[in-house]
């Protein structure tokens, strides 16, 4: 799910980039909490950091003792995309392996879907491989699906997240929609 | 998220400060996407070389999984999911799956029927078809 949130975070400015006018500064202040916003790609808590829409305010700064740069406390407001255990949403195959297949799910690159949370799909062997079952439109890379979110984990290293999804409950599966 | 209860989306149980968090559909944030991306074009020759690999893959998604396109649908398509005192969280997975049926709905959000709110069936008959509708004239 995408959610709007608004972030108290801390800006650090290099003493040598501290010009004159006002108008400078928070210029500089900006595309510092932009690269740090950027960088930053993830938190456990928060999700992944898309977009700052706007900078609501910037706090009085603190000079630091032993750097002489100067930290400024800014509240802003962005969107952030966080998956939830039992949420239902819609992916793209990218990978087809013997055991399941992986999709991505805005920026969450590997999501597996496991064989065995794909209940009545045969693995079908071939230059491109897919499942496939008796009612339903085949499963094989580019195709989107629908699915329920059964589990997520945070990978601090990487900053990221991955998630295992199923296709055990109503109403989800391959999706061919000609309107999207 | 505290660990005393167990997360689960379905029984709309995501933590206190996102189920008072506003979600966005993925049309909203298709929107703003495209709006940020035209800001940087304008400012820059090589915009995708200005944005992080989320936004360009949120945008890929969102421009893939948005139902509706035009901005006019999009602010319609929440007016009148907001008229039916849902989460914000479910607002945003109906708007964003757009279920054709109520059993679909249902399936969909669970929480629409468990929450003990008096969301009866005829309601959310009426719920789809007003959206049906926004994409007929979209």
């Amino acid at each position: 799910m995408f959610l709007k949130v608004q972030l108290p975070w801390n800006v650090i400015i290099a003493a040598e980039n501290l010009k004159p006018g006002s108008l400078m500064l928070q210029r500089a202040i900006l595309i510092r909490l932009l690269s740090d916003f950027a960088v930053k790609k993830a938190t456990k808590d928060m999700g992944y950091f898309l977009v700052v829409t706007t900078l609501e305010k910037i706090g009085e700064g603190k000079v630091r003792q032993h750097t002489g740069d100067v930290l400024f406390p800014v509240v802003f407001n962005a969107i952030t995309f966080k998956i939830f255990k039992g949420e239902v949403l819609e992916g793209v195959v990218h990978k087809v392996l013997k055991h399941g297949v992986f999709m991505r799910i805005g920026p969450i690159e590997n999501a597996y879907l496991s064989s065995s949370k794909m209940p009545g799909y045969v693995y079908v062997l071939g230059e491109n491989p897919y499942f496939m079952n008796q009612k339903m439109p085949k499963i094989a890379k580019d195709v989107k699906v629908r699915v329920v979110v059964i589990g997520t984990k945070w990978m601090e290293a990487e900053r990221e997240f991955q998630a295992l999804v199923g296709l055990e409950g109503d109403y989800l599966g391959p999706i061919s929609s000609p309107d999207m | 998220m505290s660990g005393e209860e167990e997360e689960n989306a379905a029984e709309l149980k995501i933590g206190d400060e996102f189920l008072k968090a506003k979600c966005l559909m993925n049309c909203e944030v298709s929107l703003i996407l495209d709006h940020k991306y035209e800001q940087l074009q304008q400012s820059s020759d090589d915009p995708m070389n200005q944005v992080s690999q989320v936004f360009e893959k949120s945008l890929q998604y969102v421009k893939r999984f948005s139902r509706y396109k035009n901005p006019d649908a999009v602010r319609q398509v929440r007016e009148i999911l907001a008229r039916y005192q849902l989460a914000e969280f479910e607002l945003c997975v109906l708007g964003n799956l757009c279920p054709e049926t109520v059993e679909e709905a249902i399936a969909m959000v669970p929480s629409i029927k468990t929450r003990g709110r008096a969301q009866d069936d005829e309601a959310i008959e009426k719920m789809l078809n007003d959206l049906s509708l926004i994409k007929k004239f979209e």
